[in-house]
């Protein structure tokens, strides 16, 4: 009777023990991290991106583009607090991540040492070029914000009809509003044939309209703004009760408004109503006003994970499918090298993406690439205006060329 | 008093000396060595992650700043609302020396504790200069004075190119007597540091309080006419606080830029002013012992308010934005009810709680 007891017991106790044990499929898990505002400042920003990045994730694990193995990617807010990222970084640092996705071009500078520190590659949504200066381990995803800024000067330069086109340049009172400043006026020295009558830092003001007849009585005929989408729409709606827009591309006597990647998309319209119409905008990134394979395959994945039609038709869930899209890229080339992933190797797989590496994501309107040299994602650019409500493309996509004439 | 001073149930003073000594019984100063000691050797026996490391540092490094904030607020009664810009001034002591001799200068690295103190004294001459308007001005003018104070400051830290606009100033990694700090060992390395100077601060400020110039600054709290009657000067007691208080605020924004290994403007904005001031109503104005429980709880919850707030973000429709509004909301909450219910702050309860204790298990 006492062998019986004490046989129970040790089969009770072998099957605890192998219920215990963790189960051995070979299957890895690659940790990732991304830190963003989700909640306070630029969180209408965040919170789409954050869901494309969360949603490309769970895509790859479901669909087992990576076979057995999954990726973990932990995604916390920062609320726009470069300490707080800080914080949120060390926490992904002891978790042992592989690759890390940031956010902010202030947390991007800040932590710039930390990466080059610990090695770790990573992409942020700040497209500031600042970011790759002192810097190897950061890549922006799609060109920079001098390069799109640029690029807005190239087109009004060659598209003005008359004399010397007179620009103003409307930025945010930070290093993410001010970056392409330098370079605008270094390509006007280069050669960009415009002149930069002023260059005005916004604050928080509901009402432009000093400004605005500023720029009239100064004989501005192009605005380029580098900054988020509410100050633009202030501007716009200003403008438009002045009747300051122009109807068309440069029309004569009126102000004809642009601006870089943040300043427009869908929030714009919903912000400055009709006083959006022929704003001029661009990015790097398809959207859904433009139907395509992209867009598409845009809408399908918000669709699968049950996001609503804000966050499907926004250009920053395709910013941040794109960037997941990019990571499950490298880790999913260097397994096929058969290599470890760890972030050396997902650095080594960054920097070959060029030429015949070429990632061709179907989320923006050209290749991205980057090299030892080259740490700039998409290097082509699309413009886009509002037609009738809608962001249309406006030509074909380009690539500045004073970006290189000024290096 | 007592004739045994292990079992005193009350505190029982016949000169004025016993009143201002700085434990009232040997069983305070057992438990505050021995507090001590174990804030010093847990480390040894207990590995935490970097991440809370850090956030431990941070509540040391606001401990510091609260230790100057209730000087000059809870003891001198002169509201600051611009304690961050203090702070600030600090930090970018230590930022524009390291932009101006780069960030791996000796000065820097290896004389990091004659920063810390310089940057101290440069707080110290802010804080004297903003409270000179202390002499002419009270009240809700005074809170103006401080609060041009943190407008300028902001200003000028955001549109100097010197100060890279605002944005991070990178302060390089110290050295030690065992070589340089490394990445591993830093934020451990920042404990200790911070943990001397706040036990440094915490006796200089119990100290100063059993002087007559830290009993000057609770009489002009009281009645400055009064004060001034008997022979202080209620106005050079204003400018010292505001001096003293900077003082603090710069030690706590150097070793800030230390920890952060950078200086940013987001850090010394006008609500992180209001945070400071926050915890010093939270812990309890004009109580040493709340300058620590303050940090510690707004800090504390701030960190839950966050995971509530992520937590929450996954359910609720962005377009409502809850989760945006439940930081401020329960910051907000937590003054208010505060101020209503505890407006001795934490520290009454640590009072309470200790007078249980000494006289327990009698109840009278």
């Amino acid at each position: 009777m006492k062998t019986y007891k004490i046989s129970i017991w040790l089969m009770v106790s072998l099957v605890a023990v192998m219920l215990a044990m963790p189960v051995s499929s070979g299957a890895e898990v690659y940790k990732l991290g991304l830190s963003l505002a989700i909640t306070g400042p630029t969180s209408d920003a965040g919170n789409p991106y954050a869901k494309g990045v969360e949603d490309y994730f769970r895509y790859v694990n479901d669909m087992k583009l990576l076979g057995k193995d999954t990726i973990d990617c932990t995604i916390r807010d920062d609320k726009y607090e470069t300490a707080i990222t800080k914080r949120n970084f060390e926490e992904y640092l002891d978790m042992g991540i592989v690759f890390y996705l940031n956010y902010s071009t202030g947390s991007t500078l800040g932590l710039k040492r930390d990466f080059e520190e610990v090695k770790m590659p990573v992409i942020p949504a700040s497209f500031h070029a600042g970011n790759l200066e002192e810097s190897n381990y950061i890549f922006l995803p799609i060109a920079s914000y001098s390069a799109q800024a640029i690029g807005l000067a190239e087109y009004v330069v060659k598209n003005h009809n008359g004399k010397t086109p007179k620009v103003a340049l409307f930025v945010h009172p930070s290093a993410f509003g001010r970056g392409p400043v330098d370079d605008v006026k270094k390509s006007v020295a280069a050669g960009l044939g415009m002149e930069i009558v002023e260059v005005v830092e916004h604050g928080k003001d509901l009402d432009n309209t000093a400004m605005l007849q500023r720029f009239k009585s100064k004989g501005v005929q192009y605005v380029i703004s580098q900054t988020v989408q509410s100050p633009v729409a202030v501007m716009l709606n200003d403008a438009s009760r002045l009747g300051l827009v122009a109807k068309t591309f440069g029309e004569k006597g009126k102000i004809t408004f642009l601006g870089c990647h943040y300043t427009g998309g869908n929030d714009l319209i919903a912000l400055a109503g009709d006083a959006a119409e022929n704003f001029y905008w661009t990015t790097s990134y398809i959207i859904t006003s433009e139907p395509g394979v992209g867009t598409d395959a845009q809408l399908a994945l918000a669709k699968r994970y049950g996001r609503d039609d804000k966050a499907a038709n926004s250009h920053n869930y395709a910013n941040g499918v794109m960037v997941a899209q990019v990571a499950a890229e490298v880790i999913k080339r260097a397994k096929t090298r058969g290599k470890e992933v760890t972030k050396e190797t997902l650095y080594e797989e960054l920097l070959a993406m060029n030429g015949m590496n070429a990632f061709y994501p179907v989320t923006t309107v050209g290749p991205v690439t980057y090299s030892k040299d080259d740490h700039q994602g998409v290097d082509t650019l699309q413009l886009y205006a509002v037609d009738k409500g809608q962001f249309k493309s406006v030509g074909t996509p380009f690539i500045p060329e004073y970006t290189g004439k000024i290096k | 008093m007592s004739v045994n001073r292990w079992l005193a149930t009350g505190n029982y003073f016949t000169t004025y000396k016993e009143e201002q000594r700085i434990f009232y019984t040997s069983l305070d100063r057992i438990f505050c060595v021995f507090f001590l000691t174990t804030l010093f050797i847990w480390p040894f026996f207990m590995e935490l992650d970097s991440k809370d490391m850090l956030v431990i540092d941070n509540i040391l490094v606001a401990v510091i700043a609260i230790l100057g904030l209730n000087l000059v607020t809870g003891f001198a009664g002169l509201i600051s609302v611009g304690h961050a810009a203090f702070v600030g001034v600090g930090a970018y002591t230590v930022a524009c020396l390291s932009r101006i001799i780069g960030d791996q200068h000796v000065l820097i690295t290896h004389a990091w504790p004659l920063m810390i103190m310089f940057s101290g004294f440069v707080g110290a001459i802010f804080g004297g200069i903003v409270g000179l308007p202390a002499l002419r001005l009270k009240h809700l003018y005074l809170v103006m004075a401080t609060l041009s104070f943190q407008m300028i400051f902001e200003w000028t830290i955001g549109f100097m190119d010197f100060f890279n606009q605002g944005q991070t100033i990178f302060v390089g990694r110290v050295f030690w007597f065992t070589g340089q700090v490394g990445r591993k060992e830093h934020y451990l390395f920042w404990y200790y540091a911070l943990l001397v100077v706040v036990v440094l601060c915490g006796f200089a400020v119990r100290n100063l309080l059993r002087t007559r110039y830290g009993r000057c600054l609770v009489a002009v709290r009281d009645n400055d006419r009064a004060a001034d009657a008997m022979g202080m000067h209620p106005g050079f007691t204003k400018v010292y606080a505001f001096a003293l208080a900077g003082f603090f605020a710069g030690i706590a924004g150097a070793m800030h830029a230390y920890l952060y290994r950078g200086v940013g403007m987001e850090s010394f904005t006008l609500h992180e002013s209001i945070q400071y001031l926050a915890m010093t109503i939270v812990g309890g104005l004009g109580s040493l012992t709340g300058s620590f429980f303050g940090p510690a709880a707004i800090k504390i919850l701030d960190l839950q308010v966050e995971n509530l707030a992520e937590w929450a973000v996954t359910f609720l429709p962005s377009g409502m934005n809850l989760a945006t509004a439940l930081r401020p909301l329960s910051f907000g909450l937590v003054i208010v009810l505060f101020l209503i219910f505890e407006p001795r702050g934490i520290a009454n309860w640590w009072r309470i709680l200790r007078s249980y204790v000494k006289l327990w298990p009698f109840r009278y």
